[in-house]
């Protein structure tokens, strides 16, 4: 758990983070956001210490960071930033004991815990153990630089904004990833983006700031449709919240039995999927915007998994001019199916279209 | 397959080099030895000197005795400007960063033999005044390149260095100094191959050396020592220059 209480950072006469207290309870993946120079990457390194506290105070685990030794503190504190700063003359595997090494865990412990941590960002561990970081692409140097942050088993995480630098197709993945690590480590990690849609596809709590200060701290569905006032509607985006809110919803939470013959008098559903042997999808019989009752082949581009957003589902059906796509498990069998109704759905459920 | 190529090219590029390091360093011992067995081709060459062949001491006893200035001075060039170029690199030494750069700079700018006249007086003849202006001479490059090659490593770099807990020792030995050393490194060379050239100057006054040759050849309008000095100073020179090559190379971290 970690307690930000009235923390101030004054540069030049100038509070550049003026008086923010907040909470953050252990297993929260924790977002700081606000636009350029509203005090969240000064707030995120007083954490860890790298930059000193002009006021206030922050508890760690029941700890004062203040009265820690900085190094020690660092030590219990992961910390991955948007430039990677691998450390250019160490391999992969060195770069990530690097804390475990400070700590002088046993030889064996620290290659047994590198390898963990390798698997678990999907590096294989013959390939890459030995490469140096300019041999390696962007997203890998990124999985790498979280490796070494989480390598002595922090804990908390900090990141200051860690896919900044990424292609996007890259930052996807890696957000995917990041939400997966979260889940399987159930870390604390305060997150710094500037980046709302990368917010609300991470954070389990938001934290808004604006010129040093905090607007609103709320759960991202609460942020969008009960913002506190119009500085906190105008950053979030109102043009395009009904996605927004996609983002934050799973396949899995909408998905429904699929149709596997005709209800012609039921609409919506008046479709249905033509199966293999192996209980794959391979064809559809209507649900096309434009041509009914037609036959569509069913393409690997427009199926969906239970994992992924109702935003990326929507944006399928879209693409791909079709009502309702197959949802497929890991072996690609046929295990439900989505459609408009479900995403509408959504829509009902949360009733208050923020006014 | 495509790094393939090009890694293949720099193997081959290296044992070509190691070959020409190979023949140079045979080539410098075989002289530094065996002058003597070249005697009748310097008569051949040189017919109107009665003594064609420096023998007033051995050559070997000379190439120890240059090696021996520039190492001992070269030690002190390298101690004294790695230290300060590290002390104007820390927190507390950041405010005499100029003054140190323009000193050593100055330092560069006095001619060797101006740095000799001023240290006879003050040291006396032979080997002590030679070190003296030999180490001065010897300092500019290697401060420079200590302050450059600490100034080339990130700040991301340091940033994470410090965000992963190391202490300012720590991050001094593990990450700044082995990514500087190929820039300081570069700074040695010069600075020793520098001084391999100018120690000859130093037998002006007295200090043994491979300019003794050189200078008797001079003063005794001899072109044959001239000769045998300075194919000496040359070939060390060159050796040295490869071998600090393949240092440096040691230090790129696979870039």
């Amino acid at each position: 758990m970690i307690e930000l209480k009235g923390l101030t950072k004054t540069y030049a006469g100038k509070n550049v983070v003026d008086n923010v207290s907040l909470t953050l309870d252990t297993g929260e993946f924790g977002v700081l956001i606000g636009p350029s120079g509203c005090g969240k990457s000064t707030t995120l390194k007083m954490i860890n210490r790298l930059v000193p506290l002009s006021g206030g105070r922050i508890i760690l685990n029941g700890d004062d960071v203040t009265e820690l030794p900085a190094e020690q503190l660092r030590r219990r504190i992961g910390y991955a930033i948007q430039s990677t700063g691998l450390f250019p003359h160490w391999s992969v595997a060195q770069n990530i004991a690097t804390v475990p090494q400070l700590l002088k865990w046993p030889k064996s412990r620290i290659d047994d815990r590198v390898d963990e941590l390798m698997a678990m960002f999907h590096l294989d561990a013959a390939e890459f153990r030995h490469k140096y970081p300019h041999q390696l692409s962007g997203g890998q140097a990124q999985r790498v630089g979280v490796a070494r942050a989480l390598a002595a088993d922090p804990e908390v995480l900090l990141m200051d904004e860690p896919f900044g630098a990424v292609d996007p197709l890259t930052r996807e993945v890696l957000q995917a990833e990041m939400r997966r690590v979260h889940q399987q480590t159930g870390k604390t990690i305060v997150f710094v983006t500037h980046d709302m849609d990368e917010a609300l596809q991470l954070a389990t709590r938001i934290a808004l700031l604006n010129g040093g200060k905090l607007v609103q701290y709320d759960r991202p569905i609460e942020l969008m449709v009960k913002p506190d006032n119009d500085f906190v509607r105008e950053f979030i985006g109102q043009a395009d919240l009904g996605l927004k809110l996609l983002s934050r919803r799973w396949v899995h939470q909408y998905q429904r039995e699929p149709s596997l013959e005709h209800h012609a008098t039921h609409p919506g559903l008046d479709h249905c999927w033509q199966l293999d042997d192996a209980g794959r999808p391979v064809a559809l019989e209507g649900a096309r915007l434009d041509e009914d009752h037609e036959v569509t082949e069913v393409k690997p581009e427009w199926t969906a998994t239970p994992g992924m957003s109702m935003k990326e589902a929507l944006s399928r059906m879209v693409w791909y001019r079709v009502m309702v796509l197959p949802v497929v498990d890991d072996a690609g069998k046929l295990i439900a199916e989505i459609g408009m109704q479900g995403i509408m759905g959504i829509q009902a459920e949360n009733g208050t279209q923020a006014s | 397959m495509n790094g393939a190529i090009p890694g293949a090219q720099r193997l081959r590029a290296a044992s070509a080099g190691n070959r020409v390091l190979g023949v140079l360093i045979v080539l410098l011992i075989a002289l530094t030895l065996g002058m003597d067995q070249l005697e009748p081709l310097f008569r051949a060459l040189f017919p109107d000197l009665g003594n064609p062949l420096y023998s007033r001491d051995s050559f070997l006893n000379l190439m120890l005795a240059h090696i021996g200035l520039v190492l001992m001075s070269s030690l002190i060039s390298v101690t004294v400007g790695v230290a300060a170029g590290l002390f104007v690199t820390r927190p507390v030494g950041r405010e005499f960063e100029p003054m140190v750069s323009s000193l050593a700079a100055i330092g560069q700018t006095f001619p060797p033999a101006a740095v000799l006249a001023i240290a006879v007086p003050l040291a006396g003849f032979g080997f002590a005044p030679t070190i003296i202006a030999l180490s001065l001479y010897g300092l500019l490059p290697v401060i420079q390149n200590t302050i450059a090659g600490l100034g080339t490593v990130p700040q991301a770099t340091l940033e994470a260095a410090r965000g992963n807990g190391m202490n300012r020792w720590q991050i001094l030995r593990r990450v700044e100094l082995p990514l500087a050393m190929r820039v300081i490194i570069a700074g040695i060379r010069v600075s020793v191959i520098i001084n391999i050239g100018t120690a000859t100057i130093g037998s002006t006054v007295g200090a043994k050396s491979l300019g003794t040759p050189l200078i008797a050849g001079l003063v005794g309008n001899n072109l044959a020592y001239v000769i045998q000095g300075a194919l000496l100073v040359g070939l060390l020179a060159i050796v040295t220059d490869l071998l600090f090559e393949r240092l440096e190379r040691r230090f790129s971290f696979g870039r």
